[in-house]
């Protein structure tokens, strides 16, 4: 096991050197960064200078060198945008997404497999229909439809909730955290709901299916058989083993949780990682694009990892083949 | 991220204002969709930078709210004699926000700082040959040439703290890592700095030592980015934020109609036009014409020109909120010529003909590039215009795309016909005469912005007799006589002045200028 | 013989779900729409020549400034909401479709092989795959853009932004298509019926093609439909980000994109319309998802 995980680690550093490789020769491509850093009056000689200095005209393998090399010393730059060194501008804005990715998987969850299970005892049922409908007509709103109009029904015709923003905010450490003032979790609320819709949807019908596959299954109908009383059968038997697969899947759902919130940052001006990263597109902040996603790379491998070995440990049918 | 504690002097600053005051004392929030991304005066040339620094730092000269000069940090100034240049008295008496006196050794230290190679407003600075210090309140700029126009032209030169400024590292603005000055500031203006989250949120509060007269009534200011439009609209709507600039035309209606908001709205100095490629021989994005360009010639030229219906698009796109523009700058600006105030009239049966003089009875095929992401309505003007130029038979195939690819395929000439919006640096016609009308030449700093490499031997000539001009009518004289060739010719053609749309609370009171600064100095809270 | 009695149920379970009934009629009336567009749209949108910005901004047919040859009331340029709608389907319908066809075939593809070879090949398909899920779709979307803008003649960029767009979304999907191909496939070498397919010498073409593809279809089949309601959401995300087509030949999306502009002014058709109409799409296509689903696993019945 312990060399799996070695022998995958190693395989990590060469997917993220493959994505630090892709990302940098494309993004010759995404715009010119000079004129996103001086005024219309700069002659064009101080432009080119610029240009120079940035190490822009250099070829693109000595640019990638440097980048690569740089990053291995743990030096990531600075922004050409704000000149910010980048490595702090981006672990500044990792814990607003990760509190929103995570709260939005904790609804999603507390609200999904709930509704998984009562739309799995009542599959014929009116509310089961309704929620079934419902749900479905949520995931097939486009997100930042769904984030607007959130903001103007709550935040702007009801007032109850903030319109943008994270709150009020307290440093624990290193960490800047909303989850401590109510202001926070106001803040946070309607940007976690849009951002859980999706995964919300996903986890109920897992749940659902897996808990009515489950219910038919035969030690459930010797249970029924037995006499065991109805409550414990459904949540002690069937919930365990629903819940099995729908935590391996909860590792998946987490990155894309990471991958959407760059909409729901966007529209709700929400200070993460995912607004860092589209801003710096929109201003050809060159090096912060790089570093992220060098950084997402990462987090996606890790993730991964995490996910095949939960996978191979539970189905030794998967476990065969991996080790290859 | 790096936050700078409110500095004791601001916090002394506040208390005192608290007790001084004589209104309420009242917090401020107010957002725009782009960050200024640094703090330093010198290292980025650009309007929301200039604009919020404003109410930090303080140059030697300021334009008031009608556009005027007036003096700030010099109280008066005057031609130099037996040479050209300026000379500028300074105030005396006024110190910096950590308490350091204000001298023309810190003004010849910001002019060496702002005109070095690593500053990106040493374009201002051009003209200057020698500066020197005459005594601690009075400093010698010397021109290279006669220069009129030298003090309206640093109206945004910011003047930074000589001793500040070494001690904290910041000799020269950033370029690659941050240094002192891109995070703290030290300016002789109305605010200070209390906390500075990049692309989050900035705090400004009052300068208790400010030598101006305070007619605001601000203890606090909360600035926040807000980049999406629907966002920030919904953001002022809710009362989370008091002010916004700028909101989307379609959405003026709504603002106004409800109880507790109103809508500032104004013209910016901003001429929107269409550019040709002169130069180009060829058409690059055409189907049926190959080996020449129809635009080369002067006729078909006007023909786009008369099928522009300026007045549907001012009706339908823009609410009735533009003025048609004749010239490239809009009427007012200095140098704005009277005399050629006309635009070509909206006039599809004779661009039609003129298209048939010309030898395209039919019309042509070509290209139109424009950016989605720069002006307002920037895509949708575009639409419409390909739409009208259609309807004399000139197809044009629109290509849009956001500001940062857009530059590079101007510059690298990939297009046939462009947009191009234009707001004069200086609020005078020399600018864009300089910029787009003159033949481009990097050496002399000329035509940059030319991207279709226009060039009348005439307006060459008459530049820098404009740029040296003493005596306001002669200057008008050659002024109107470049407009007149460049209408004649139409090397662009200039569509309307671009709008200003800003929305706050009805209880707030403040200033709009034309060129989009906001100051919060000019901000009643009620 | 599987495949038959499947299908057979199919559709008895198909006429007593009024939903399933429901979503493949809203299905087919939009395909058929949006494939017809040409000939059943008032006007064709996209030509500059066929509308007037004159007609800008004029609500649908039943409000009071309404104009009955514009049903639905036009958008801010003078466009028929109706034709804009139609086309726009089509647009997004084709984009969809294609992403999701190619994202199927190189991901059932390289999933396929993966699980018959194993060992390396496995390896690195996954890694790759790892590689292509640490790219946002936005990303690759933006930086094919960047490419195609940077290689092709700048004469045929506008031509193949459609193209481009359609390669972004495919190469943001294939990534679920190849894990799922990739873990029934492990399960199905198990089986006798490829072992024994194996040992007879068969290509390892047809051993997977023809003997394994067939009995790895239900899931992939669900994918599919998923990823073709994700393709069309994903184009209208694009398109809200700026990455999306250009405004004058708009998909459902990038309507929506322009109509958001109008969602607070009054001029709510523009957005709503195109809204509704996208979402009627896509939840009929989901639905179908879900009834392929419940068909394919009989034992949820």
């Amino acid at each position: 096991m312990a060399y799996f995980i070695l022998k995958r680690l190693i395989q990590s550093v060469f997917v993220m050197i493959a994505v630090a490789f892709l990302a940098f020769s494309l993004f010759r491509f995404v715009g010119d960064p000079i004129t996103q850093m001086t005024g219309v009056e700069t002659s064009i000689e101080d432009q080119e200078r610029l240009r120079e200095n940035l190490g822009l005209n250099d070829p693109f393998v000595m640019q990638f060198a440097r980048f690569t090399s740089d990053m291995l010393q743990g030096d990531f730059g600075y922004s050409y945008r704000t000149r910010q060194p980048v490595g702090e501008m981006i672990s500044s804005r990792v814990p607003a997404t990760l509190e929103l990715g995570v709260v939005a998987l904790i609804i999603s969850l507390l609200v999904g497999i709930p509704a998984g299970v009562f739309t799995a005892l009542r599959p014929r049922g009116f509310a089961t229909q309704t929620i079934l409908m419902t749900t479905l007509v949520g995931v097939s709103i486009p997100t930042f439809v769904i984030g607007i109009m959130l903001i103007f029904l709550f935040g702007v015709q009801l007032g109850w909730l903030p319109t943008f923003g994270r709150g009020g905010t307290i440093q624990i450490g290193g960490w800047n955290s909303s989850l401590f003032t109510i202001d926070g979790w106001r803040a946070l609320l309607l940007p976690a709901i849009t951002l859980g819709v999706y995964q919300l949807t996903l986890t109920m019908r897992l749940v659902r299916a897996e808990m009515m596959e489950v219910l038919r299954s035969d030690y459930i109908r010797f249970g029924m058989a037995r006499g065991v009383p109805m409550r414990s059968l459904y949540f002690k038997h069937a919930l365990a083993n629903t819940m099995v697969p729908v935590i391996t899947i909860i590792g998946l759902q987490f990155g894309g949780v990471i991958a959407f919130s760059i909409v729901t940052e966007s529209v709700f001006q929400w200070p993460g990682m995912g607004l860092l990263f589209l801003e710096s597109i929109r201003f050809v902040d060159i090096p912060v694009m790089g570093v992220y996603l060098v950084v997402i790379a990462f987090f996606f491998v890790l993730v991964n990892l995490i996910v095949d070995l939960l996978y191979a440990a539970i189905d030794p049918r998967l476990r065969v083949k991996d080790t290859a | 991220m790096k936050m700078q504690i409110i500095s004791s002097s601001a916090l002394a600053g506040g208390a005192m204002l608290l007790s001084v005051a004589s209104a309420s004392a009242e917090s401020f929030k107010w957002a725009s969709n782009t960050d200024p991304q640094t703090m330093d005066p010198h290292a980025v040339n650009s309007a929301p930078v200039l604009s919020f620094l404003n109410n930090i730092y303080e140059g030697l000269v300021r334009r008031n709210q009608d556009m005027s000069i007036e003096g700030s940090l010099a109280q008066s100034w005057e031609p130099l004699t037996g040479e050209d240049g300026w000379r500028f008295n300074l105030r005396q008496g006024v110190s910096f926000q950590d308490g350091a006196a204000f001298t023309a050794e810190d003004v010849m230290f910001s002019y060496g700082r702002a005109s070095n190679e690593a500053a990106d407003v040493r374009s201002w600075f051009a003209p200057v040959s020698e500066v020197r210090v005459v005594d601690d309140y009075t400093i010698d700029f010397v021109t290279k040439a006669p220069n009129p126009l030298f003090p309206d032209s640093i109206a945004n030169f910011m003047i930074l703290d000589k001793g500040w400024s070494e001690t904290n590292g910041a000799e020269l603005p950033a370029r690659d890592a941050e240094n002192f000055a891109t995070m703290h500031v030290n300016g002789t203006g109305a605010f200070a700095l209390a906390s500075r989250d990049p692309g989050v949120k900035t705090v400004l509060v009052p300068n208790a030592g400010w030598w101006g007269k305070v007619e605001h009534n601000i203890t606090e200011a909360t600035f926040t980015p807000i980049g999406n439009a629907a966002t920030g609209l919904a953001a002022l709507l809710s009362g989370e934020i008091d002010f916004i600039q700028p909101i989307p035309l379609q959405d003026v209606a709504q603002v106004e109609n409800r109880d507790g908001f109103k809508v500032l709205e104004g013209e910016e100095t901003r001429v929107i036009m269409f550019g040709f490629g002169h130069e180009h021989d060829e058409l690059l994005y055409s189907s049926d014409v190959s080996g020449s360009n129809p635009f080369q010639d002067v006729r078909i030229r006007q023909a786009a020109a008369h099928a522009i219906d300026i007045a549907s698009i001012d009706r339908v796109l823009f609410r009735g909120k533009i003025e048609g523009a004749s010239q490239l700058v809009p009427a007012g600006i200095s140098g704005y010529s009277e005399a050629n105030s006309d635009r070509p009239a909206y006039d599809p049966e004779k661009a039609k003909s003129l298209l048939a003089e010309a030898g395209y009875p039919d019309g042509f095929n070509f290209g139109l590039k424009c950016p989605n992401d720069r002006y307002i309505n920037d895509e949708a003007l575009c639409r419409a215009a390909a739409s009208m130029f259609a309807a004399v038979g000139m197809n044009a195939e629109l290509s849009t795309g956001p500001v940062r690819d857009y530059w590079p395929q101007l510059r690298e000439d990939a297009f046939d016909m462009y947009l191009l919006g234009w707001s004069p640096g200086t609020f005078d016609m020399e600018h864009p005469i300089r910029f787009l009308m003159s033949t481009p030449n990097s050496e002399k700093k000329l035509g940059s912005w030319n991207f279709g490499g226009y060039s009348n031997a005439r307006v060459d000539e008459l530049l820098p007799g404009i740029q040296r001009e003493v005596d306001p009518e002669a200057r008008q004289a050659m002024v109107d006589e470049v407009v007149a060739i460049t209408q004649a010719e139409v090397a662009y053609i200039p569509l309307y002045t671009q709008p200003l749309i800003w929305a706050a609370k009805d209880n707030v009171d403040m200033t709009q200028r034309a060129d989009n600064f906001f100051m919060l100095r000019w901000v009643t809270v009620n | 013989m599987n495949a038959f009695i499947k299908r057979y149920e199919g559709l008895w379970l198909f006429t007593r779900s009024p939903a399933a009934i429901i979503a493949a009629v809203v299905a087919l009336l939009s395909i058929i729409g949006a494939a017809f567009a040409p000939f059943i749209a008032p006007v064709n949108p996209y030509d500059l020549a066929s509308f007037s910005l004159m007609d800008g901004l004029l609500p649908p047919v039943w409000e009071s400034f309404g104009n009955s040859k514009f049903l639905l009331g036009t958008d801010d340029q003078g466009r028929d909401i109706v034709s804009s709608i139609l086309y726009g389907a089509r647009l997004s319908l084709i984009i969809g479709l294609s992403a999701m066809t190619i994202a199927a075939v190189l991901g059932v593809g390289l999933g396929l092989a993966s699980g018959y070879y194993g060992g390396r090949f496995d390896m690195i398909v996954m890694r790759i795959a790892d590689i292509q899920l640490a790219l946002p779709a936005i990303l690759t979307a933006l930086l094919i853009d960047g490419i195609a803008r940077g290689i092709l003649p700048s004469e045929i960029q506008q031509d193949l932004r459609v193209t481009v767009l359609t390669l972004a979304i495919a190469l943001s999907l294939w990534v679920n298509f190849a894990r799922t191909a990739r873990a029934s496939t492990f399960v199905q070498m198990q089986k006798e019926y490829v072992q024994a397919a194996i040992i007879m010498g068969q290509h390892p073409i047809r051993v997977m093609f023809v003997h394994i593809l067939p009995n790895i279809l239900g899931p992939l089949l669900v994918i599919m439909t998923v990823d073709l309601a994700s393709a069309i959401l994903l184009e209208a995300t694009l398109s809200f980000l700026g990455i999306g087509l250009p405004a004058d030949s708009p998909s459902l999306g990038t309507l929506i994109r322009i109509g958001m502009q109008f969602m607070l002014s009054g001029e709510w058709w523009i957005l709503w319309i195109p809204t509704l109409f996208l979402v009627a799409l896509v939840v009929s296509i989901n639905i179908l998802g879900d009834f392929l689903r419940d068909v394919f696993n009989p034992r949820l019945r």
